[in-house]
C-alpha cells in the first residue's frame, strides 16, 4: 500500500510541477514577446483593430496632446505645492487654503475637460463603432477610477468611524 | 563404470565386501543422532507451502490504489499525461500572458494620456 501511495503522490506532484512549470514559462515568454514594442499606442491598435492610416492620425493627435497634458500636470503639481504651503502648520483650513483648493479643483476640471476633448478627437478618427467604444472605455477608465476612489474612500471613512 | 576395489587386501572381496558395507552403514546410522520431529510437522510444512503459493489477499481500498499505481506506471499513459499537461499549461500560460501584456499596454496608454486619473 505504501509503495502505491508513494507512486501516486509522486505522480501527482510531478503532474502539478509540469503543469505549473509549463504555464509559468509560457506566460512569461508570451508576455515578454507581446510587450517588446513599447509604444504607448500599441493598446489602441490591438484593442480597436485600427489600420495604419488611422494610427498615423492618432499618433499626430497623441503627440499634439502630450505637451498640453504635461503642462497641465505641471500646473496641478505646482498648485498642490501651494496648497501644502498654505496648509503647513495650520490646524484649520484657512481662507487662503480654501482658495488654493478651489484653484486646484478648477485646474483638475480643466485637465479632465482637455483629456475628454482629446479622447473625443481620437474617437472621431476611428470607425464610428470603434470610436464609440473607445470613448466609453476611456470614460470608464479615467472618470470611473475617480468614482472607485471616492466610493472606496467613503467606505474606509466609515470603517474608521467604526474603529474609533 | 568399473568400481575399483580400494581394499588393501586383494583376497578380501565379493560377499565379504557387501557385508562390510552393510555394517558400516548400520554403524553410521547409529552414530548420527536424529532429533524427534515436532507433532504434526508434515501438516505444518504443507500448510506453509500452500500459503506461499496462494495469491496475496488485499482489501478493497488497497486494491484500487494498487491498480491505479500500476496504471500510472504504464509508459504510454505516463507519456500521454505528460504531453497533455504540458500542452494545457502552455495554452493557459499563453492566454494569460497575452492578457497580461494587453493590460500592461492599456496601463501604459492610460499613464500617457491620463496620468492624473491614476492618482
Amino acid at each position: 500500500m505504501n509503495r502505491s501511495l508513494v507512486i501516486l503522490l509522486g505522480a501527482l506532484v510531478l503532474c502539478a510541477a509540469l503543469l505549473g512549470g509549463s504555464y509559468a514559462v509560457s506566460r512569461r515568454v508570451c508576455q515578454n514577446c507581446m510587450s517588446k514594442s513599447a509604444s504607448d499606442l500599441d493598446w489602441l491598435q490591438q484593442e480597436f483593430h485600427l489600420s495604419g492610416a488611422e494610427m498615423v492620425n492618432i499618433q499626430k493627435l497623441h503627440e499634439g496632446y502630450l505637451p498640453k497634458c504635461a503642462e497641465m500636470c505641471a500646473k496641478i503639481a505646482a498648485k498642490k505645492l501651494e496648497l501644502e504651503t498654505a496648509m503647513n502648520g495650520s490646524t484649520n483650513v484657512s481662507p487662503a487654503a480654501q482658495q488654493k483648493l478651489a484653484e486646484l479643483a478648477a485646474l483638475r476640471a480643466q485637465c479632465q475637460a482637455q483629456m475628454l476633448q482629446h479622447f473625443t478627437e481620437v474617437g472621431q478618427t476611428m470607425p464610428p463603432e470603434q470610436g464609440r467604444r473607445y470613448l466609453a472605455e476611456m470614460q470608464r477608465l479615467t472618470l470611473g477610477l475617480h468614482e472607485q476612489t471616492e466610493s472606496s474612500m467613503s467606505g474606509s471613512a466609515g470603517h474608521e468611524h467604526h474603529q474609533h | 563404470m568399473n568400481k575399483e576395489n580400494i581394499n588393501p587386501d586383494p583376497g578380501f572381496a565379493g560377499s565379504s565386501t557387501e557385508a562390510c558395507n552393510a555394517r558400516l552403514s548400520a554403524l553410521l546410522h547409529t552414530s548420527r543422532a536424529t532429533p524427534a520431529l515436532p507433532p504434526r510437522f508434515p501438516e505444518g510444512v504443507w500448510r506453509r507451502i500452500e500459503e506461499a503459493d496462494a495469491p496475496v489477499k488485499t482489501t478493497g481500498g488497497i486494491a484500487w490504489l494498487d491498480a491505479l499505481a500500476a496504471l500510472v506506471l504504464r509508459p504510454r499513459l505516463a507519456l500521454a499525461t505528460v504531453a497533455v499537461l504540458m500542452i494545457t499549461g502552455t495554452l493557459f500560460g499563453a492566454r494569460d500572458g497575452s492578457q497580461a501584456a494587453h493590460q500592461n499596454a492599456q496601463a501604459r496608454y492610460l499613464a500617457a494620456v491620463a496620468p492624473n486619473s491614476l492618482h
